[in-house]
């Protein structure tokens, strides 16, 4: 067991935790989003901040299967067939000037199996640890997250990734519906914009935090470094 | 035959021109006495519902509009059964240490409890007879209700957002449907936050990489395309 996350509450809620009970959610940490010849890059957004914290995403990765926390990678990426693309997602890429599924320099832009859809090489995945695609922002829509999550009795889910106001909050949000008791880690967290990611942690915030609790990596350091009594 | 588009950001919605009253739907969330009035939830944490209350009239006249011309109105409002028996224990958790217990009483009746006054839809924008109304456990309208049933039966695509708070149930609402692939428009006026920054967020968000959750537009630009 594990003492609290020191966070905007003390996480989780409800008192010391078991790292069977939790898994560390490593959100779409793709070459697509961080790597700035992915599609991200490709439409004229700023990737430096993605990519500056996957350090941050490395050390929480390593401290999560030192803990023995399973961890679960997504993805955003559509069939190579793009049955599972909405018309208007596709309008609105195609508005960009780089398809969904057109050819950039990482192959076919957000789509399984094209080097744009594989994690970002530091950050690799162990064997076995499962790679979620899902088709939108949220991991809950049109994949098999929730299953995976339940069949192993996850209820405390550790957030990182990219980006904060796209994929990291829609999955936050989703999840805390579902009654899954959230963490979100500030510094292993980003977006193209810096603003957009200070705005959106601090109405995650409201009200005491009403999407679950908030910490910085090393607030999850101390946690995991103090081992208590069942 | 469809409407003219709305001249709204960053694209003219919807993005393929296609809507009228019977592909497209209001959806009012959550206007609620908890959320608006004094002595609701919000109001009991602190918050502050000046800001809230300003939607209610930009809503006002879209409603009124779009109800006048047949489009389908979903409203939805967030709320506990009264035996809170789905009611996520860290939900009640976090709402007891922030002073605002949901089930408690307070002087609206149980806070964010269905049936109890506060829970309730405000006067100036009560559903008419056959509106649906969702009752959701969360923040999201998709979420354990019946919401996309009620948009499959009646051939919904495209969805116009109204209500409070947009950085909250809209915005969830808004992206949940959004991955579902529903057109969406958020109406930057009928919908408001207990914060201006979180609302102007939300706005930023929504409408940046060409429009990642949908499309922002006012109510008289709304009104602008139902008038031609």
């Amino acid at each position: 067991m594990f003492a609290q996350v020191a966070g905007i509450y003390p996480w989780p809620y409800d008192g010391t935790w078991a790292p069977e009970s939790a898994a560390l959610v490593v959100v779409d940490m793709q070459r697509d989003f961080v790597d700035p010849t992915g599609w991200l890059g490709q439409i004229g957004a700023d990737t430096a901040p993605l990519s500056g914290i996957v350090p941050a995403v490395a050390e929480l990765i390593a401290l999560a299967r030192a803990a023995g926390i399973f961890i679960v990678y997504t993805v955003e990426a559509h069939r190579p067939d793009l049955s599972d693309l909405p018309a208007n997602k596709r309008w609105r890429a195609e508005r960009l000037g780089h398809p969904i599924g057109a050819q950039g320099p990482l192959g076919r832009h957000l789509v399984q199996g094209e080097a744009g859809a594989a994690i970002v090489p530091t950050l690799a995945p162990s064997a076995g640890a499962p790679v979620v695609a899902k088709p939108g922002k949220s991991a809950f829509l049109g994949s098999d997250f929730d299953q995976i999550l339940r069949r192993r009795g996850i209820r405390n889910l550790i957030l990182a990734g990219v980006t904060t106001d796209g994929a990291v909050q829609c999955t936050l949000r989703d999840a805390n519906d579902r009654g899954y008791e959230c963490l979100i880690v500030t510094d292993a967290t980003a977006s193209d914009s810096l603003s957009h990611h200070d705005d959106q942690i601090h109405t995650l915030a409201l009200a005491g935090g009403h999407y679950g609790s908030i910490a910085r990596l090393a607030d999850l350091r101390v946690a995991l470094a103090s081992k208590v009594a069942a | 035959m469809n409407l003219p588009t709305i001249d709204a950001r960053p694209y003219a919605w919807p993005f393929d021109g296609r809507w009228s009253p019977r592909d497209t739907a209001l959806v009012v969330i959550d206007m609620q006495t908890d959320f608006l009035k004094a002595g609701g939830y919000c109001d009991q944490m602190g918050l502050d519902i000046g800001l809230t209350a300003s939607a209610i009239e930009p809503t006002v006249r879209v409603l009124a509009r779009m109800r006048a011309l047949g489009f389908t109105i979903v409203h939805t409002r967030e709320g506990h059964r009264a035996d809170l028996s789905d009611l996520h224990d860290n939900k009640r958790w976090r709402s007891a240490r922030i002073g605002a217990e949901i089930g408690c009483a307070g002087p609206c009746g149980r806070l964010l409890t269905r049936g109890e006054p506060g829970w309730d839809i405000v006067p100036e924008v009560y559903p008419s007879p056959g509106e649906p109304i969702v009752d959701k456990p969360g923040k999201g309208s998709f979420h354990a209700t019946d919401f996309e049933l009620i948009l499959k039966q009646r051939g919904i695509r495209n969805l116009i957002f109204a209500g409070v708070t947009s950085d909250c149930c809209v915005h969830t609402t808004m992206t949940n449907a959004n991955d579902r692939g529903y057109e969406c428009l958020m109406l930057a006026d009928g919908s408001a936050a207990l914060e201006t920054r979180n609302h102007d967020m939300i706005v930023a968000i929504t409408t940046k990489l060409g429009g990642q959750f949908g499309a922002v537009a006012t109510a008289d630009e709304v009104l602008a395309a139902l008038d031609d």
